[in-house]
């Protein structure tokens, strides 16, 4: 499994994993990718607009996502506002990864280091 | 301000990235800081400083971090290293949290020093290094008219010569002409009329400055462009609201009906500068509304013949070279033309060669020398601020002895705690420097707002980026430089004897109070210089402020008019004022009224050369005077005295023989061994005009400046020679503002439709004629000011060591008798000495300094001995001052207390 081509960008920095789950939903700009982690993660994930643009650079450059000028559908009061789109392979990994944690955490309960919220 | 700041820290990023995120990055910026705006100021500001450094943390990352492609955190390699950068930088800041007051002294201190030299180095920049908002304006040069007999280099150029020039000068790509005055123009379009001021250029101007307009076009050169008009940005948005259909109107300047507006030119666009402008024209504005074609048509561009003259001198030049040709060799090109043109021309050109000069140079070559002044100043005060954080680090350094002893002794290494030092002061400078960057941006309007409105450039200094990078370099070196003075004394540092002393402040070593010392004294130096500054700047706008002008400035009202356009002949120019100025005498409270062609301190000057009846001087030798025009009283009204003779009376009208009347200067120069009274005069150069008796001498009054010596003048009288735009001045039994109504309803109840414009009191004029100086002083005065503060607090936070040091002694001494008003004045006394070390090196220092300042001085030598005392005296009086606190606390020490200790 260590050698499969999508697995050279895993694991993911938690930041670049919040940001694509934020775009699997649909396009966005940077300010509503913004907003979304902020709001899945009630502010743990505090962003800030340097670390969240230098993500941003990282993940195309790895082609997991591209930039679309212009979304067909999205009216948007500024033309110049630029979204975010989830790759294909952007996908994968994504999906990689949230397998490589679910396969984590799976570990982690079977040593009982999280409790089955029913347990409470 | 703050979102300005932002932007420039974007540049910290690679460009790259800049490129593809910084426009999206802004506005996500924009709209979170919006949103904490709605929170409050305190939340924004908050939000502000954090949004800041997680720029400038992500930004350096960006750029000099190497990153994995999708892990924005160091590689391993570095991480290491940055890992115990970082350690320091954290244990750094928990260092300084333990001593608040300290830190919070030097961060403001730095804070200070850099938004001081930050929004000074703005101001030099934007005025004195960047290019003139024209393409490729290295290439530009101004070319005037040298007339070497009365020793002025630049004068006009007169429309034959610059014919001349332009074709026979092979160094140019193209020369193109300027009416080296604005004129004051009545503007016509449908509304109420504006009088505005219009600029003749030649047509092809706008091509050779490399300027294309905003709307519209510029003009047609080959049908040399009459009656087109372009408009300036400014105009254009305050009369018609930047509406774009302007372009094609036809509109009315100054009585002329088909004037076509051609294009507007882009809101940077600035011509001319005021020091473009030639020394004479009505008006010392210098922003242009509008631009028309200038033609060598008519008027006093032509002579008799109707060809292009080369008797009447109005007309600036400006050239552009030829790529790879240089200043000399233009200059060396034009002197020959102009030499070519004596030979053939000598009635009017001999004796007048050229003089070229950068055009950059000609527009803020005047203000190098007060900008040169105001960086020295802002200087020193960054070198004292310097000094300032380098003794309270000492001081903390001395304090942490027995932390940097068990480091050592624990095997840290010296290079180890170098860093740290190093990395505290970083650190330090850091903090200081992301706040001087907002202080920088809130001071640049400041210094604007001190300066002179009619400096030139002044529009264009702001805060950017080049200031605030200019201002952190100079922080993080002075951070290093800084962090490096505590980490010696830590480095002198005997460890055992540390040790084993227990951490007692008492074991402060001798070369450790000789630094601090030293480095009060440094201080001190540089604060007698900062205070001899300005107390000399203080000493030489009090002498401009106490010159007498040779006219009274109070209750004297101003103004300038044009006389209706029916007015057009001279006898009804002449029975126009007659009028006039029977209405402006009837005005209640009005008590003399006149009018002249050029206004002292608040107008430009002209000169008109002279011939003495019965000298025989060939027409180019002829000596040069001032030429004004008195109308109504103008003499009574200023206030100027009659010294011998007789002033212009009713009776010396239009038919009558043509007198005039000369200051003293003139008859210093002219007559300097007969009288003048009786002589007769012609003036210009002509040998057809006609001539004017001398009647009477005036006073001298003061043109120019008030800190300019008095020149010749001659007047005419308006009734034998009205002119057409005059000043007027109404001299008033009270505040001359308090009558400007009804003064402008005399004017306007002749002809409703008379452009009044520049009503102010002459007081006003005269508090405008030194603003420079004002500025220059207000600014000084700001450094001089800090630098007591600092010079105080350096003395102060010496002394309270010193004093802490010698508890023991103090008690020793009180247990055996001493008094404590004697321990007041041991401290008091050690205070002295220590800031007369800093005087008298620092007097040495303004010594050899004061030539420097020559040139903004008047009114007292650079090393006047009375201010080179004064201001050491009071910096002196400071520094014990600030020992005072010391000294009370070395009075009260109990001797019981402090032996026991023992």
């Amino acid at each position: 499994m260590p050698f499969r081509p999508s697995d050279a960008a895993l694991p993911l920095t938690p930041i670049s994993f919040e940001i694509l789950l934020a775009l699997t939903d649909g396009d966005l700009h940077g300010y509503a990718i913004l907003q979304h982690v902020d709001a899945r993660t009630s502010g743990v994930l505090p962003m800030r607009t340097g670390t969240l643009y230098r993500a941003l650079a990282r993940l195309e450059e790895a082609e997991l996502i591209e930039l679309v000028e212009n979304v067909p559908g999205v009216r948007s009061t500024d033309e110049r506002r630029r979204y975010y789109r989830i790759t294909a392979r952007g996908r994968e990994i994504a999906r990689a990864e949230a397998k490589r944690l679910a396969d984590q955490v799976a570990a982690a309960r079977a040593r009982k280091l999280l409790s089955e919220p029913h347990d409470r | 301000m703050i979102a300005r700041l932002y932007r420039s820290c974007l540049r910290l990023y690679p460009r790259r990235f800049r490129d593809r995120f910084g426009d999206d990055m802004t506005r996500v910026f924009d709209a979170r800081l919006e949103r904490a705006r709605s929170r409050g100021r305190l939340f924004a500001l908050a939000f502000g400083v954090f949004a800041l450094a997680d720029v400038l943390a992500s930004g350096m990352r960006e750029r000099f971090g190497t990153h994995s492609r999708l892990d924005d955190r160091p590689t391993r390699r570095i991480s290491m290293r940055s890992d115990s950068w970082l350690a320091d930088a954290r244990y750094a800041l928990r260092v300084l949290r333990r001593s608040p007051a300290t830190t919070t002294a030097s961060v403001l201190a730095i804070a200070l020093g850099l938004g001081a030299s930050g929004a000074i180095f703005a101001a030099v920049d934007h005025v004195l290094l960047r290019p003139l908002p024209y393409a490729s304006a290295d290439q530009l040069v101004m070319v005037w008219s040298n007339n070497t007999h009365e020793g002025r280099d630049r004068n006009p150029v007169s429309p034959a010569d610059s014919i001349d020039f332009r074709q026979r000068a092979a160094s140019f790509v193209d020369l193109q002409p300027i009416l080296s005055f604005l004129v004051a123009d009545q503007y016509v379009d449908g509304a109420a009329p504006d009088t505005i001021r219009s600029c003749s250029v030649g047509a092809g101007m706008f091509r050779l400055l490399g300027r294309a307009p905003a709307i519209g076009r510029t003009f047609d050169e080959r049908a040399s462009a009459p009656h087109e008009v372009m408009l300036s940005y400014a105009f254009w948005q305050r009369r018609y609201g930047g509406d774009a259909s302007i372009v094609g109107r036809r509109v009315t300047i100054s009585g002329v009906p088909d004037y076509t507006v051609i294009g507007v030119m882009p809101a940077d666009f600035v011509f001319p500068y005021r020091s473009m402008l030639g020394p004479s024209g009505v008006t010392t504005s210098s922003s242009a509304d509008l631009w028309v074609a200038l033609q060598f048509t008519g008027g006093f561009f032509v002579d008799a013949n109707g060809q292009p003259t080369r008797q009447a001198r109005a007309l600036g030049l400006i050239g552009r070279l030829k790529p790879g040709v240089t200043i000399d060799v233009a200059r060396t090109d034009l002197a020959s033309v102009a030499s070519a043109l004596a030979a053939a021309y000598p009635a009017s050109n001999d004796g007048w060669t050229t003089t070229v000069v950068p055009l950059l140079d000609q527009t803020v070559g005047g203000l190098r020398p007060a900008l040169g002044l105001l960086l020295a100043g802002v200087t020193v005060l960054f070198l004292m601020t310097l000094v300032n954080v380098a003794n309270l680090r000492v001081a903390q350094a001395l304090a942490r002895e027995r932390e940097m002893a068990l480091r050592t002794a624990l095997g840290a290494s010296r290079w180890r705690l170098v860093r740290q030092s190093i990395v505290e002061s970083l650190v330090l400078s850091t903090i200081g420097g992301l706040l001087g960057g907002i202080l920088l941006y809130a001071g640049v309007p400041l210094v604007v707002a001190a300066a002179p409105l009619d400096m030139p450039r002044l529009a264009e200094i702001r805060p950017d980026a080049r200031a605030f990078l200019f201002g952190l370099a100079l922080t993080v070196l002075a951070g290093i430089i800084v962090g490096s003075a505590p980490a010696l004394v830590s480095i002198a540092r005997d460890l055992h004897r540390s040790l084993k002393d227990g951490g007692r402040t008492s074991t402060s070593s001798l070369a450790a109070r000789r630094l601090r010392a030293s480095l009060v004294t440094a201080q001190i130096v540089l604060a007698v210089l900062l205070t001899t500054a300005s107390a000399l700047l203080a000493r030489s706008f009090l002498a401009v402020m106490s010159v007498d002008p040779g006219f009274r400035t109070e209750r004297l009202l101003t103004l300038q008019i044009n006389v209706p356009a029916r007015a057009a002949s001279a006898a009804a120019r002449v029975a126009y004022y007659d009028d006039l100025f029977s209405r402006l005498a009837a005005v209640p409270g009005v008590l003399a009224a006149g009018g002249t062609t050029r206004l002292p301190l608040g107008s430009t000057n002209v000169t008109t050369q002279i011939a003495v009846e019965g000298r025989d001087v060939a027409t180019p030798q002829l000596p040069e005077v001032e030429f004004r025009r008195a109308v109504g009283d103008y003499l009574g009204a200023m206030d100027i005295p009659v010294l011998r003779g007789r002033t212009f009376t009713v009776d010396d009208g239009p038919t009558a023989a043509g007198v005039c009347v000369i200051n003293h200067a003139a008859a210093l120069r002219l007559f300097p061994s007969e009288d003048p009274i009786g002589r007769r005069v012609r003036m210009g150069n002509s040998s057809q005009a006609p001539w004017f008796t001398i009647v009477g001498v005036i006073g001298d009054i003061l043109h120019g400046s008030l800190e300019e010596a008095p020149k010749p003048e001659l007047y005419v009288t308006a009734r034998q020679n009205p002119p057409v735009s005059p000043f007027v001045v109404v001299r008033t039994s009270g505040d001359p503002a308090a009558l400007a109504d009804a003064v402008r309803a005399a004017i306007r109840s002749i002809d409703p439709l008379t452009p009044i414009y520049d009503m102010r009191p002459m007081t006003d004029i005269r508090s405008a004629s030194v603003s420079e100086r004002r500025f220059l002083l207000t600014l000084v005065g700001v450094f001089g000011a800090l630098a007591l503060v600092l010079a105080a607090v350096g003395v102060y936070g010496v002394m309270a060591v010193v004093v802490s040091e010698r508890t023991v002694e103090v008690g020793v001494r009180l247990a055996l008798g001493a008094r404590p008003w004697q321990i007041v004045r041991l401290v008091l006394s050690q205070a002295g000495a220590l800031a007369l070390g800093g005087i008298a090196l620092g007097l040495a220092a303004a010594f050899a300094a004061a030539p420097l300042m020559a040139h903004s001085l008047f009114g007292v030598q650079a090393r006047d001995t009375a201010t080179l005392l004064t201001a050491p005296a009071a910096l002196l009086l400071v520094a014990i001052a600030a020992a005072i606190a010391p000294a009370r606390r070395a009075m009260r020490v109990d001797p019981i207390v402090t032996l026991r200790g023992e």
